[in-house]
């Protein structure tokens, strides 16, 4: 079935269409701006994630520099902020002769935080990601309901102008980590802390709308003969985190609630009694509250937002995968169960992040337990993954160098994580630079990267146009061998004790500034590792110029694609013109066999679409 | 999946059931509210009173859920009892978790929970502590 | 370009797209109010003893909530299925009698109890000493251990239903509750001066929601002091009347009916003349006034979060139930019967939603 038919012809057959919204007249605002449309609306999500993406590597580069070289005064930048951060509440200024303070390390680091993951990775994961291919790869006109769809988007994008405004008000942006734990986030007199939680509030809306969409499209809008294992292995992804997101955020829009009550109705659910909160005078607050309360809800959807982060690129990793290696995916079923019980077990596991807080041994134990047994599910994904490379032919191309990259660098996110789950060797690795290692390792080169993949995978349907291969194979070696320079230093800093969230690298504690102390203190090498991880990340920062370069320069000057399907996909998003018009396909697909029908004996090409009736039995 | 109706059904089923169903409501809630007012929780215990106050209201959950929002006709019994039983037992399941991690009876000193507001009793040893002169 | 499934059932779902969007939207709310709901358990089990504000809810209020609520929810039902029967007529009257019911649960919410809370004021008292003083005044008797027994019953009721935290609370820990209706201010030679609580914004009612403030603990803050009351009217006295119904009936003088003003200085009367059954408490006896609002206490937070997060969404399906009475709807109706149908089938399972939060917050908040 040829679906190669420009654009213009879709526009013709649906002219009596009486719901057509007069396509060809419609406003710029209409089409462009406050679209319905998913794939508009999927490329406005990746644009605004893939800014705040840059915008939380600029908040992590400044901090580095304090951080490798505390006290001195950031070049260039440093002047800037200078002049455009105001005052804290105090009246000092933040960024004094160009250095930065400890107040401006504790609201770039919160912020970094809090952009990166939910302003940056799970809305280029999920929204971006999965509004534009989902729909395409079911077979739908569109999502389930269009305008929903854009309503999420804008809750999303007034959370974002919220967040970005909080820098500039007085006192500055939130300063609490993007945990905002109490009694410090209830207490503290910067109004960036409560747009904070104005902005995180607005965020969440737009991520149960969206999550909602999501579901109800994947279940109601399969085209014909997509049942539900013929689905390709993304979707099934983007399905269970969007019940990942359903279930687990709400709790923390309460506990938004609640902290925003603490600090603008003077309520005291996250407060004691006899909190002090200036010298010796305690506040004048019912007390009878309990930090715990909000570690509990924070938690409760703090981890299965991890997975949250991970499965889309999971889905993503398996897509590029199959396609670059031309193998089916290895344990299909299998993997969709593992999806299901990861799943459901990323909500029994939450209080890992808290083994420190006095909990006692039984209900620690029973978190451990879940918290091992949780490995298994993932470790399942990872190994079918490598198996479908397994006899294949495997393309070297951007796309699939940063998804095989993925395999390694996930790995070593994963296993570094089975000393954090457990609670005796928590106890000394928890709140070091080692969660730091190993959380970044899972997202940076493990996220990102599939990201990374997916953007150079799916460009050419998006514009018609390759993104240029040398120098995309110049930004994976690039960011590949500086991911590793950065954090697995932190491994070793983590391990010696170094803590984090401190602005000064580790210095008050190092052997330099306290030469009495025998052990604990920190050597020279484990601070000298602060400068190059520091150097590590501004050359990863020169890496991913490279990339916007590239990116940019594609759009209109890419090498053009010579056909709908030039990577030679099976799945439908590939069987659609190129860019795929409003409604997607010219007629309703019709699917007649498995996603991943590569490499299959028999058939006459290394790859049969799904939506291809004539096909051997076997597939 | 879902039972289609007709019209008689709706005009000669349906809304007196709406009506059984709307008794059943107000029933229970006198019957709750009744129950408070006689002092329920001096005469039977206070847990007591809980598991009674929120059978009542369970009860009047189901009928709200089976009937009013129709689910009995959209699913089968069964798919609906197991997951409203689920989310229940999850829920008593997460609560305890989270309540229970105060608790702990391997703290030194005996039993000692940070959600019991009772005096610390010193042991021997930490009396000792105390004399010890401060450097 | 149509989405499939809107307005007829998808075959093997057995769904509309509106249905499946609607349940998956509920079962975020269930964990919404579920986390909600949970903070209320933790906040409770771990308070300390005496510190849990119980028995200060209007059962009676509650009770008529409920049965609003529930007959609302009757009405919603029978409104789709008059449209499942065609009925244009029966569904505009079912639909506005769900308004009503709506519109009644939410003044009573917001018209009655909540503002009654606002104007209700605990005080409670530096130490032991100057509680047994006050209260010995409220019981007309010469020392605190002849009250004692009468003071015992009413905390009860008001605080201790189940009889479990009298024996550790101590008495200044034990407020006394009411409503201010005067204060007093000194000059300079030590005259006093009497002044009767006024309106605040031009309208009585408000004349002490939220006005009266006072914390000790906020003597002397340079950083973070609130607002303090006595210190910005500069008084060294208030007068209170003692919550009526409840001290009224351990007085020597008859209950009496609610006003909010006691006689001024001035020597005019108030509205409905008074029998002076207020209490004069010298500020140097308070350690804290503060009305039942949300910083009052964690209970008073929690019921304040979570029953105006459900009037929020009550508000909200008032709203959408009213876009579906007007002309617009009418249109939509006779355009495509079935797909608007659907639309209020959606309402309606929104709304038992909402009234199911309620089924389960009245007894564990009025109740429990």
């Amino acid at each position: 079935m040829e679906t190669t038919t420009q654009p213009d012809v879709a526009h013709e057959d649906h002219h009596d269409d009486h719901d057509d919204h007069g396509h060809d007249n419609q406003h710029f605002l209409t089409k462009y701006v406050f679209s319905s449309d998913h794939k508009v609306i999927g490329i406005q999500y990746g644009v605004t994630s893939l800014l705040f993406l840059l915008v939380g590597f600029l908040l992590i580069m400044a901090m580095r520099w304090q951080i490798a070289k505390p006290g001195e005064a950031i070049p260039v930048m440093g002047t800037v902020l200078e002049h455009v951060y105001a005052h804290n509440n105090a009246g000092e200024p933040v960024f004094k002769d160009g250095v930065m303070s400890s107040d401006a390390y504790n609201q770039f680091g919160a912020m970094h935080g809090t952009i990166m993951v939910f302003l940056a990775v799970v809305p280029l994961g999920f929204a971006a990601f999965g509004n534009y291919v989902v729909p395409l790869q079911i077979g739908a006109p569109d999502m389930c309901f269009p305008r929903v769809n854009m309503a999420s988007f804008w809750s999303f994008f007034l959370g974002c102008v919220v967040m970005t405004v909080s820098f500039f008000i007085p006192g500055g942006a939130a300063q609490a980590g993007w945990t905002s734990y109490s009694p410090l986030a209830s207490v503290i007199p910067t109004d960036g802390q409560s747009f904070w939680l104005i902005g995180m509030i607005l965020l969440i809306t737009s991520s149960l709308l969206g999550a909602v969409n999501f579901i109800a499209t994947i279940i109601q809008l399969r085209a014909p003969g997509m049942t539900w294992f013929r689905m390709p292995f993304f979707v099934w992804a983007q399905f269970i985190t969007a019940f990942l997101l359903l279930l687990a955020f709400p709790p923390l829009e309460a506990a938004g609630i609640m902290q925003l009550m603490d600090r603008v109705a003077d309520t005291s659910f996250f407060l004691p009694s006899g909190v002090f909160d200036t010298g010796s005078t305690p506040m004048a607050v019912s007390g009878g509250g309990s930090p715990l309360l909000w570690q509990h809800l924070f938690w409760f959807l703090g981890h299965p937002e991890v997975y949250v982060l991970i499965l889309p690129a999971i889905g993503m990793v398996a897509e590029i995968l199959c396609n670059n290696a031309r193998r089916p995916l290895w344990g299909y079923k299998v993997m969709v169960a593992a999806l299901f019980v990861l799943g459901f077990l990323s909500f029994i596991v939450w209080a890992h992040h808290m083994y420190l807080t006095g909990m006692s041994a039984t209900v620690a134990t029973f978190f451990q337990t879940t918290t091992m047994i949780i490995s298994i599910p993932s470790v399942i994904l990872l190994t079918c993954l490598f198996m479908t490379l397994w006899k294949g032919s495997i393309r070297f191309n951007p796309a699939s160098m940063f998804a095989l990259a993925f395999l390694p660098m996930f790995g070593i996110g994963g296993l570094t994580g089975l000393p954090l789950g457990f609670s005796f060797t928590d106890l000394h690795l928890h709140d070091s630079y080692y969660v730091i290692a190993h959380f970044h390792y899972v997202v940076a080169p493990g996220t990102l990267f599939a990201m990374f993949a997916g953007i150079y995978f799916w460009f050419p349907k998006m514009t018609g146009r390759k993104m240029n291969e040398y120098w995309g194979k110049v930004h994976f070696w690039g960011s590949l061998i500086f991911m590793n320079v950065i954090f697995m230093p932190m491994f070793i800093q983590g391990f010696a004790g170094l803590s984090r969230r401190m602005s000064d690298g580790g210095a008050t504690y190092s052997l330099v500034q306290n030469p009495d102390v025998t052990s604990g203190a920190l050597s020279d090498l484990i601070i000298h590792l602060n400068e190059y991880i520091t150097l590590g990340a501004f050359g990863m920062f020169l890496i991913q110029i490279v990339f916007i370069v590239n990116f940019f320069h594609s759009i209109r000057n890419g090498e053009k694609v010579k056909n709908d399907n030039p990577v030679e996909s099976t799945t439908l998003d590939w069987q659609t013109p190129t860019p795929p018009p409003h409604g997607n396909f010219l007629t309703e697909p019709e699917v007649h066999g498995e996603p991943y029908a590569y490499s299959v004996p028999g058939a006459d090409k290394d790859y049969i679409p799904q939506n291809e009736p004539n096909r051997p039995k076997t597939a | 999946m879902a039972e289609e109706h007709n019209a008689e059904w709706y005009e000669k089923k349906f809304k007196p059931m709406i009506y059984l169903v709307g008794g059943v409501l107000i029933a229970g809630t006198i019957i709750s509210f009744a129950a408070d007012l006689m002092g329920i929780a001096d005469k039977w215990g206070f847990s007591n009173a809980i598991l009674f106050g929120l059978g009542v209201a369970t009860v009047k959950a189901s009928t709200v859920i089976y009937i009013f929002m129709h689910l009995k006709w959209d699913l089968k019994f069964k798919t609906i009892s197991l997951t409203l039983l689920s989310t229940v037992l999850f829920f008593i399941g997460m609560m305890a978790l989270t309540v229970g991690s105060e608790n702990d009876y391997m703290k030194p000193g005996g039993e000692d929970s940070t959600w019991v507001h009772g005096k610390h009793v010193p042991t021997a040893d930490e009396n000792k502590t105390e004399e010890a002169p401060s450097n | 370009m149509e989405i499939p499934h809107n307005s007829t059932a998808r075959p093997d779902t057995g769904l509309y797209n509106g249905k499946a969007g609607i349940w998956l939207f509920l079962a975020s709310e269930v964990m919404l109010f579920g986390a909600l709901f949970s903070a209320y358990l933790l906040l409770r089990v771990g308070a300390e003893p005496g510190n849990w504000s119980m028995g200060l809810m209007n059962k009676w209020v509650g009770a008529f909530n409920t049965l609003i609520l529930i007959a609302s929810s009757a009405t919603v039902v029978l409104a789709w299925v008059s449209l499942k029967l065609k009925d244009w007529a029966g569904f505009k009257k079912w639909k506005i009698a769900t308004v009503i019911f709506a519109c009644m649960f939410l003044v009573v919410k917001w018209g009655y109890e909540w503002p009654a809370k606002f104007t209700h004021y605990d005080i409670t008292f530096e130490n032991d000493a100057a509680a047994k003083k006050v209260f010995a005044e409220v019981f007309d008797k010469k020392d605190y251990t002849d009250c004692e027994a009468a003071h015992k019953e009413i905390w009860e009721e008001r605080y201790d239903a189940y009889n479990k935290h009298w024996k550790n609370v101590a008495t200044k820990d034990k407020p006394l509750d009411g409503h201010i209706v005067g204060y007093w201010t000194a000059d300079k030679d030590g005259t006093r001066h009497h002044h009767k609580v006024g309106a605040a914004f031009d309208v009585s009612f408000w004349s002490h929601a939220f006005a009266w403030r006072h914390d000790k603990r906020n003597k002397g803050r340079t950083a973070g002091g609130k607002r303090d009351t006595f210190d910005e009217k500069k008084i060294i006295a208030v007068d209170i009347e003692p919550a009526h119904g409840v001290w009224d009936k351990h007085k020597k003088h008859a209950a009496v009916i609610d006003r909010r003003y006691a006689e001024a200085d001035d020597g005019k009367a108030t509205d409905g003349g008074g029998t002076h059954n207020a209490v004069t408490i010298e500020t140097s006896l308070i350690s804290r006034v503060s009305s039942y609002e949300p910083a009052h206490s964690t209970f008073f937070a929690v019921y304040y979060t979570l029953t105006g997060l459900h009037a929020l969404h009550v508000f909200g399906g008032i709203l959408v139930m009213i876009y579906h009475l007007l002309p617009i709807s009418r249109r939509m109706y006779e355009s495509d019967p079935e797909r608007f149908t659907n639309r209020i089938e959606i309402v309606g399972l929104f709304w038992h939603f909402v009234d199911l939060v309620w089924i389960f917050l009245f007894p564990i908040l009025y109740l429990l």
